[in-house]
C-alpha cells in the first residue's frame, strides 16, 4: 500500500468514526422491564378494542449538552430506537389477536420500530419535577411501511438515573397499507388506531455505541 | 292431478329443497357473502404451530392423537410408547409422526417443543420430571401420580419450569360450557349450596387384552390396586374437581366405600365405589361410580336453595324451585321435560333471549370435546408462554429473573388447570381411594396440599 493510500484510507476511517466518537460521551438511557406499557385503541362496528404490551424495549441516547437540570427550549441532540414485539400486543380474545397479528403481517415484521429524527423542547419547564414536553418527529414502521409521524411526547425525571416517557399518536391502518379487518356482515374495523405509550427508560454507564 | 297428489308433491318438494333452490327456481339468485382476500377469517388462519409429541399411546393417548389432528395449532411430530404394536397402531392415525420406543428420544429432540403424557398414572413422574428438565411444555394427565410424594415432585417440577407451560389433564377446566355455567353459579343464580351428587356409570369390564402376557399386564395397571387408585381416583378425579371447583371449596374429609361385586376375574379393585366428600358449611358432595351398570351414564348435579343445576356433558338445566327469583330471560328459554320435573336449558347465551331476537336453541354452543378444547388451551399457553420468553430475551437483558418472571406471571393464559389445580385434585383422589380401600372416613390434612 502506498503511503498516500494509507492516509486517505486513515482519514476516511476517521471522518467515519466521528459522529461515533461524538456519541461516546452521550448518556444513554436502556427501556426497563415491567415499567412501561402501549396500548392500541381502534373502534369497529361492533365494539371499541383495544390491545396492550407491556414489552417496549430500544434506548434513548443524549447529548450531553442537554442539561437536564437547566434544560433549554429548541432542539436538542437525541438518538431513540423503540421496538415493540408484535406477538406480545394482546388482548382479552384470542381470536381477535389472531385477526390482529395477521393485519400486522407479524410472521414477516416481528416488530414495531420507531426511530426518532429530530426532537424540540417546547418550553422550559415550569419547576424542576415538572415533566418537560418535546415536539418529536420520527419514523414509524409498522408492517414493512415506514411512515413519518410527528407527536408530542413528554419526558419525566422519575428518579436521577431514570426518565419516562409517554405520548399520544393517531395513525391510520391504511396509511401503513393495512387493510382495517372486515367481515362483510358481521364487523369493519375503523381506520384510524390510537396508539398510547409510557415508557421507562434508566442510564447505562457503557458508552453508546 | 288429484288435490293430495299435488299436495304431496308440494310438501314433498319442500322437504326435500333448500330455499335456495326455491329461490334459484323463482328466478333468484343466492347471494353469498364473499369475504375480502384481507379480511381475516378465523377458520383458516393459523397463527401458530407447536410441535408437540405424545408419550402413552393407550386409548386415551389415541384419543388424544385423534383430537391434536381436529386442533390447526397442533404440529405432531412425534409418538412414544414401549409397545411397538401400540406405536404402529398409533401412527396410523398420525403418519407423519415418527415413531420412538424410549421417551428420552423424544426429550432429545430439539423440534419438540411440547409433550402430552399419557402414560399409565404411576408412570408419570420420571417422565414429566425429565420433559421439564429437558425444557419441555409438558401436558400431564390425571391425576398425577398414585402417590402423594409422586404427584408432589410433579408439581414442585411444573411449578420451578417458570419459563414453561404446565398443564394438569383436567379438562372441565378449560370447557367453555363450564366457564359459562360458572359465572351463573358464582352469580348465585341457584341460591344458596346445600349438597351436590356426581355420577359415572357405564358397564365395561376396564380390562384389555393382548396376546402378550407381559403387555397384557402393563395394560391392565388399573386392575391392580399396587398401580391403580381405583374408580375415585382414576375417574373420580375429573368430577371432584369440577364439583370442588364450583362448590369454591376444598373438600375437609371424605368417605368412602367399595365393592367388587360383578367383575370378578382376579382384579383387586373396586367395580362400585361411594363416596362422600365434605365441604365446608355442611355441604356435601356425593359421589358414586360403577363400571358394573351404565343407567343414567354421567352427570353432575348441584342442589341450591332456589335451584338445581344438572351438567351432562356440554348441556345443562336449571330446575327452579317454586319460591325462587324470577330471572327474567328463563320464560324465554327452552324447556325440557324430566319426568315431572321442567329442566330450563342453560346454554351459553341463554340468558340474553329476553330480547326475543334468537330462537332457543337444541344445540350446546360447545359442540367440541372437553379434551379438544383443554389441548387448545395448552398449546394456546405453549405459544404464549414461550413467545413471551423469547421476545422479553430479546428487548431486555435476559439475565434479570426476577423481571422475567414478573412478566411471565402477569401473562394473561388461557383458562386451563395448572400445577396446583392438579396437585390438589390428585390428593383428593388418592385419599378418596384411600377411604374406599378402607371402608372409612379420612380427614383431609392441609399438610397434605401444601408443596413446601
Amino acid at each position: 500500500m502506498k503511503i498516500t493510500q494509507f492516509f486517505a484510507v486513515g482519514a476516511l476511517t476517521l471522518l467515519l468514526a466521528a459522529p461515533l466518537r461524538a456519541a461516546e460521551n452521550w448518556v444513554r438511557y436502556v427501556a426497563q422491564p415491567g415499567g412501561g406499557q402501549v396500548k392500541v385503541e381502534g373502534t369497529s362496528t361492533l365494539h371499541d378494542w383495544s390491545v396492550e404490551s407491556k414489552l417496549i424495549g430500544g434506548y434513548v441516547e443524549l447529548d450531553p449538552a442537554f442539561n437536564l437540570e437547566k434544560p433549554q427550549p429548541g432542539k436538542v441532540n437525541a438518538r431513540v430506537a423503540v421496538l415493540i414485539p408484535v406477538r406480545q400486543l394482546r388482548s382479552d380474545n384470542t381470536g381477535m389477536d389472531t385477526i390482529m397479528y395477521e393485519t400486522l403481517k407479524e410472521k414477516d415484521h416481528r416488530r414495531i420500530e420507531y426511530r426518532l429524527t429530530e426532537m424540540t423542547l417546547k418550553e422550559a419547564p415550569k419547576s424542576a419535577d415538572a415533566p418537560l414536553l418535546f415536539d418529536a418527529k420520527g419514523e414509524l414502521a409498522v408492517a414493512g411501511v415506514t411512515n413519518k409521524i410527528q407527536m408530542p411526547v413528554t419526558m419525566t425525571r422519575v428518579a436521577p438515573d431514570k426518565l419516562k416517557f409517554a405520548g399520544t399518536v393517531s395513525v391510520k391502518m391504511t396509511s401503513f397499507e393495512m387493510k382495517p379487518p372486515t367481515k362483510l356482515g358481521v364487523f369493519s374495523t375503523g381506520d384510524e388506531v390510537k396508539l398510547t405509550f409510557d415508557w421507562l427508560t434508566a442510564k447505562r454507564e457503557e458508552t453508546a455505541k | 292431478m288429484s288435490k293430495a297428489e299435488t299436495e304431496f308433491n308440494r310438501r314433498d318438494f319442500l322437504r326435500g329443497g333448500s330455499f335456495a333452490t326455491l329461490m334459484t327456481m323463482l328466478g333468484g339468485v343466492e347471494l353469498i357473502t364473499r369475504t375480502s382476500a384481507r379480511a381475516a377469517d378465523l377458520e383458516t388462519l393459523v397463527p401458530f404451530q407447536v410441535n408437540c409429541a405424545v408419550i402413552g399411546l393407550g386409548a386415551w393417548g389415541r384419543e388424544i392423537i385423534a383430537t391434536l389432528a381436529r386442533l390447526k395449532t397442533a404440529q405432531l411430530t412425534a409418538i412414544c410408547d414401549t409397545y411397538p404394536a401400540s406405536v404402529k397402531r398409533a401412527s396410523n392415525s398420525a403418519p407423519k409422526a415418527k415413531g420412538v420406543d424410549d421417551y428420552r428420544r423424544i426429550l432429545d429432540d430439539k423440534e419438540v417443543k411440547a409433550v402430552i403424557v399419557a402414560t399409565p398414572t404411576h408412570l408419570h413422574r420420571e417422565i414429566v420430571v425429565a420433559a421439564l428438565q429437558a425444557g419441555k411444555h409438558v401436558y400431564c394427565e390425571a391425576p398425577f401420580a398414585n402417590t402423594i410424594d409422586d404427584a408432589r415432585v410433579i408439581a414442585k417440577a411444573a411449578r420451578d419450569a417458570r419459563k414453561q407451560a404446565f398443564q394438569a389433564g383436567l379438562q372441565t377446566r378449560s370447557d367453555p360450557q363450564r366457564h359459562f355455567l360458572l359465572d351463573f353459579i358464582r352469580a348465585g343464580a341457584y341460591g344458596k349450596p346445600i349438597k351436590a351428587r356426581a355420577q359415572w356409570h357405564k358397564k365395561q369390564s376396564w380390562r384389555f387384552t393382548s396376546p402378550n402376557p407381559d403387555r397384557e399386564r402393563d395394560l391392565n395397571w388399573r386392575l391392580d390396586k399396587a398401580t391403580s387408585i381405583g374408580l375415585a381416583g382414576e375417574i373420580g378425579i375429573h368430577q371432584v374437581d369440577a364439583a370442588s371447583w364450583f362448590l369454591n371449596s376444598r373438600p375437609v374429609s371424605v368417605t368412602g366405600f367399595g365393592s367388587l361385586i360383578h367383575w370378578k376375574d382376579g382384579r383387586d379393585v373396586a367395580d362400585t365405589v361411594e363416596t362422600v366428600f365434605e365441604f365446608p358449611g355442611g355441604v356435601n358432595l356425593i359421589y358414586e361410580c360403577t363400571i358394573a351398570n351404565s343407567f343414567d351414564a354421567d352427570y353432575e348435579m348441584f342442589y341450591g336453595t332456589d335451584a338445581a343445576i344438572m351438567v351432562r356433558g356440554p348441556k345443562a338445566w336449571m330446575f327452579k324451585e317454586v319460591d325462587s327469583p324470577l330471572l327474567g330471560w328463563e320464560v324465554y328459554a327452552r324447556k325440557d321435560i324430566f319426568y315431572k320435573e321442567n329442566g330450563i336449558a342453560l346454554i351459553a347465551n341463554a340468558t340474553k333471549l329476553a330480547n326475543l331476537t334468537e330462537k332457543a336453541t337444541d344445540e350446546s354452543a360447545y359442540t367440541s370435546t372437553p379434551l379438544y378444547f383443554a389441548l387448545e388451551s395448552f398449546l394456546q399457553n405453549v405459544n404464549t408462554v414461550s413467545s413471551a420468553v423469547e421476545d422479553f430475551s430479546a428487548t431486555f437483558d435476559a439475565s434479570d429473573k426476577a423481571a422475567l418472571n414478573k412478566y411471565l406471571a402477569d401473562l394473561k393464559l388461557t383458562p386451563a388447570a395448572g400445577y396446583a389445580e392438579g396437585y390438589a385434585a390428585t390428593v383428593m383422589a388418592i385419599k378418596a381411594n384411600e377411604a374406599v380401600v378402607k371402608g372409612g372416613k379420612i380427614t383431609l390434612q392441609n399438610d397434605w396440599f401444601e408443596l413446601g
